[in-house]
């Protein structure tokens, strides 16, 4: 068979694919990211590209006569790519990050700190003093700062006004009222609640229920663990006994509650403000109401939210504070609120005039300061990635697998005892 | 220049010249990495700088998270590498059938395998949602009862997405092996009076050795190495249900960023997959047959 | 024979493998509220092809697919050219340390790729290889896959055309090209598509060696259509649809050499 033809053209092609990374090698050696000469360079998260933030970069290249490189990534990638530039040493300039890495990298060493900075223009930028006293302690590590909140968001109530009003029932806010309402709304298809299969979602109910999830003095996880068992049964009886809520599905992201909310399927989720935009957008007609976290023993919600940090090989911090000032500013965070619905860190954007008019921020931002972050004390242990890891499989077991409260919660606790001292 | 005497030697000289390319490409690209590797496996910190010793060895056999992780992975693994070698096989011989139509199956059935793991996961992620996803919706327009199988049945669930993904691409694989056993042989034992399912088990299974040698390795190695089903399905729940070994390492890497100790875990999958291997190659060369 | 039966549950197995790719088109096709609608939509009333058009409004999408093209397209036939020489070798020749190499190349196989990335990625820093062409294709132009593929082929080739080749005094790479090649046809076309399929999805390289927006990949590129906290489920299947035509045609063009079996070209 004359085969030849075709074969040799193989053979060509192969060597020109073995050419082109010996070609392209030629073409001169690139540069690495920090050391570019002309180019600053940013990892964002790949949901906060926002029109507010596009104009201050553009104003940040003109003063600094820098073209910005911003990088976004979805969080988990965002910390692949970062680990595997530390350990190259190539580094951004500056990094925004989910919540809880600044004070990881610090112990690390991986980040810069900005105890400098701050001490310098932190007056004239009103830090810390205009920043929730939560979102400072967070990005601290032994007395110095080493980043800054870029948002501040909490946990709430979302509820479907119109579903409430045709059962007649009222705005719960306790837990008790909450259980009763959604024994109420459940029915025709339409769960009272829906909650969420990701781990952090329980914090909200451990911190109403006062507890404490690790006391570095006492080496004790989740104490006092009678009311951390009866929080987290609670939540599991929502599901298997009272049937008020659907089984959640494990997976990698948070928003079954929302979709299942957004299709008129759950009538209350507990969450964010991060659920504001897509049920709004994908389901005008329900009339969404936004109402204060449910309260138990004490008054008190789940923090979260963003910062930025530089990392400690970053070239140029001089730049890199000047971005985190020009992002910070008030008037960036209130066009930021005009265009996404965020929550900012300020003190000062709490009170503004267009928060305090708006239903759904003003209850968001008079939560804010009851706040609490709860995973603080085991980050600066240096095994959080461990106790998230437990928490997800115990979290899940009780949730979703209708195992035991008090045993499963016993077993998790007994275990992070010994691998937090 | 070493001007080897005997012919075995020239052959030797050849062989070797001939990879020379690729020894060194293997050096620098896996045989260095995995070196590294392995010398991370001694050490500790979240810059991996600290010297541990066989601290992360002994840590890694005592820990139940780890255990339970290749438990979980060898129950995920046989189902896949039985699955993929029997309906596989069971479709390239359907399709080496003279049937109309047989190149529109052989493209329908590969299919899948052309995407991405994480396109695949998120379609059946979406598709499997107990309350919002379509298989629910059209079980209930059949009348039948909705499923929960990510909760109910989550390691045989991604097991089932995976070979949905990959069973076309062993066809093709056992589909190539079938192309070239020489019809002869099957005409000569058609005439002996042997009937279709001997002819299956004295003259097809025996001449596919190599391929069926060669799919079985490959289904053991990528089925112990299963990782993007449990990152963009399951998240490795409910509870630890499908923490699958690679994804469990992935976590202590990334999220905990113990590289030291995910490397020893690293190394421990690494010496349980050869092992698997060359029980397979040696099993494989006595079942090999030369025409 | 019992062709009836066969059709059907050829047709069945066929019905389950494209279904849910039909419903990644369907998705593709609706609204973001179609999407996250209550039922589950079937197929959308109003087909929304606007999608298309907004994933290269939205990124350089255009760039990425010309990225996917060249760097799975190289290695390609990277793969091509030296995966059947060296599984030639291991097939037909005999050598010191035969079986020893032999299990160190496949041992290649059983590391995830995460675990060698950061030494790879410091070695490509190194050399000033990240954000480039070289930097995505060098840590991938041959592999052991390929390799073993290729020796499991070239294996029952009949160790007497070799002979006699040689005794016609044909120079070794003589009788590889002319005489085993030729042969190995299936095998390269099963070779080539199953490495550009392979390289096309590929995601964790590519992503943490670009760095600008106009060098990522394709399945890379996609992760810019989800949000903080939820997916743009309409984007990213219409993405995915966009992913995958390249891979089907491929095979639709390469799957007749698969049947074009051995036996053709004088395998006796």
């Amino acid at each position: 068979m004359p085969s030849h033809p075709s074969r040799r053209d193989l053979f060509r092609l192969a060597g020109a694919a073995a050419a082109v990374p010996v070609l392209a090698s030629c073409a001169g050696a690139p540069t690495t990211q920090s050391a570019a000469p002309g180019t600053f360079t940013v990892y964002w998260n790949a949901g906060h590209d926002y029109q507010a933030y596009r104009k201050v970069i553009a104003e940040f290249e003109q003063a600094n006569k820098v073209k910005v490189n911003l990088q976004k990534y979805q969080w988990p990638d965002l910390r692949t790519r970062l680990l595997a530039d530390f350990a190259s040493g190539t580094v951004p300039d500056l990094v925004e990050e989910p919540g809880g890495w600044v004070q990881e990298f610090a112990i690390s060493g991986n980040a810069r700190s900005l105890q400098d900075y701050v001490d310098r223009d932190g007056e004239a930028m009103g830090f810390p003093s205009d920043w929730q006293p939560v979102t400072v302690e967070r990005n601290s590590y032994q007395g110095k700062v080493y980043g800054v909140q870029l948002h501040l968001t909490c946990n709430t109530l979302l509820y479907n006004q119109a579903m409430l009003r045709d059962a007649g029932v009222a705005v719960p806010t306790t837990w008790e009222e909450f259980l009763d309402a959604a024994k109420k709304l459940t029915g025709d298809g339409v769960h009272g609640v829906a909650l969420n299969q990701d781990y952090t979602y329980l914090w909200p109910w451990m911190v109403q229920a006062g507890v404490t999830p690790y006391d570095p003095e006492t080496g004790k996880v989740m104490t006092p663990i009678a009311d951390a068992v009866a929080a987290l049964q609670f939540q599991a009886d929502l599901v298997h006994k009272h049937k008020v809520a659907p089984v959640p599905v494990s997976g990698t992201d948070y928003s079954g509650p929302q979709k299942l909310f957004s299709a008129g399927r759950a009538a209350m989720i507990l969450t964010g403000p991060w659920d504001l935009e897509p049920i709004r957008k994908t389901s005008p007609d329900i009339d969404l109401g936004v109402a204060p976290p449910l309260k138990h023993k004490v008054a008190a919600t789940q923090a979260a939210g963003v910062s930025m940090f530089v990392p400690a090989k970053a070239a140029r911090p001089d730049l890199s504070w000047d971005f985190i000032k020009r992002v910070t500013a008030l008037d960036v965070e209130r066009a930021a609120t005009k265009e996404t619905g965020m929550l900012m860190p300020r003190v000062s954007w709490a009170e503004l005039p267009e928060v305090r008019s708006d239903a759904a921020l003003k209850v968001f931002a008079d939560a804010l300061p009851d706040a609490r972050d709860s995973s603080q004390q085991v980050r600066l242990t240096g095994k959080l990635g461990k106790w998230e890891e437990a928490l997800k499989v115990m979290y899940q077991q009780v949730l979703i697998q209708n195992q035991p409260a008090d045993e499963t919660l016993r077993r998790f606790a007994a275990s992070a005892e010994s691998f937090l001292k | 220049m070493f001007r080897p005497r005997t012919l075995q030697g020239r052959y030797a000289r050849t062989a070797y010249l001939f990879l020379l390319p690729a020894i060194l490409f293997f050096a620098a690209f896996f045989y260095l990495p995995i070196g590294n590797v392995v010398a991370t496996g001694f050490r500790t910190g979240p810059m991996a700088d600290q010297w541990a010793g066989l601290d992360n060895y002994g840590q890694a056999l005592s820990d139940p998270a780890v255990r339970h992780s290749f438990l979980v992975t060898a129950g995920f693994a046989v189902m896949v590498v039985a699955g993929s070698i029997v309906i596989g096989l069971a479709l390239a011989m359907a399709i080496d059938q003279p049937l109309r139509g047989r190149v529109l199956f052989r493209v329908l059935l590969l299919v899948p395998y052309l995407t991405s793991v994480a396109i695949v996961g998120l379609l059946w992620r979406n598709i499997l949602d107990p309350e919002l996803g379509v298989l629910n919706r059209v079980l209930g327009a059949m009348g039948l009862p909705g499923q929960t199988w990510l909760n109910t049945a989550p390691l045989l669930t991604i097991a089932a997405v995976t070979l949905w993904q990959s069973v076309g691409y062993t066809m093709v694989l056992f589909l190539a092996g079938l192309q070239g056993i020489p019809e002869t042989y099957h005409e000569a034992a058609k005439i002996d009076g042997a009937d279709a399912w001997r002819r299956f088990w004295r003259i097809t299974l025996p001449l596919l050795a190599p391929t069926t040698l060669f799919v079985s390795v490959m289904a053991v190695i990528s089925g112990l190495q299963a990782f993007g089903q449990a990152y963009i399905i399951t998240g490795g729940g409910p509870g630890d249900a499908t923490d699958l070994s690679v994804f469990h390492i992935f976590n202590v890497a990334f999220r905990t960023r113990d590289f030291g100790y995910s490397s020893a875990q690293s190394v421990l999958l690494l010496i349980v997959i050869v092992a698997f291997t060359l029980v397979q190659l040696r099993a494989g060369r006595r079942g090999e047959v030369t025409y | 024979m019992r062709r009836p039966l066969l059709y059907t549950l050829l047709g069945l197995a066929c019905l389950v493998t494209v279904l849910p790719l039909l419903y990644m088109v369907s998705l593709s096709l609706q609204t973001e509220a179609e999407t996250l609608a209550a039922d589950a939509v079937l197929w959308p009333d109003a087909p929304q092809w606007g999608n298309y058009a907004e994933l290269f409004a939205r990124a350089p999408f255009g760039d990425f697919i010309v990225n996917s093209l060249v760097v799975a397209g190289c290695i390609t036939l990277a793969h091509l050219l030296f995966d059947p020489l060296v599984g030639y070798v291991f097939a037909k020749f005999r050598f010191p340390l035969r079986n020893t190499l032999f299990v160190a190349l496949l041992a290649t196989l059983m590391v995830p790729f995460f675990v060698r990335m950061i030494p790879l990625y410091v070695l490509m820093a190194n050399l000033g290889w990240l954000d480039t062409y070289q930097g995505l294709i060098t840590p991938f132009l041959m592999d052991a896959f390929g390799i073993f593929l290729m020796r499991q082929f070239i294996q029952p080739i009949p160790d007497d055309l070799i002979s006699a080749a040689r005794i016609d005094g044909a120079s070794e790479l003589r009788i590889y090209r002319s005489v085993i090649l030729p042969q190995t046809r299936p095998a390269l076309a099963v070779l080539g598509l199953f490495t550009f399929v392979f390289q096309w999805n590929e995601f964790l390289w590519p992503l943490v060696a670009t760095s600008t927006p106009e060098m990522r990949t394709i399945p890379v590129g996609l992760t810019l259509f989800n949000q903080e906290y939820f997916t743009l489920w309409h984007l990213t299947a219409a993405g995915s649809v966009i992913l995958f035509v390249p891979t089907a045609v491929l095979f639709v063009l390469t799957q007749r050499y698969f049947v074009r079996g051995i036996a053709l070209t004088g395998l006796k």
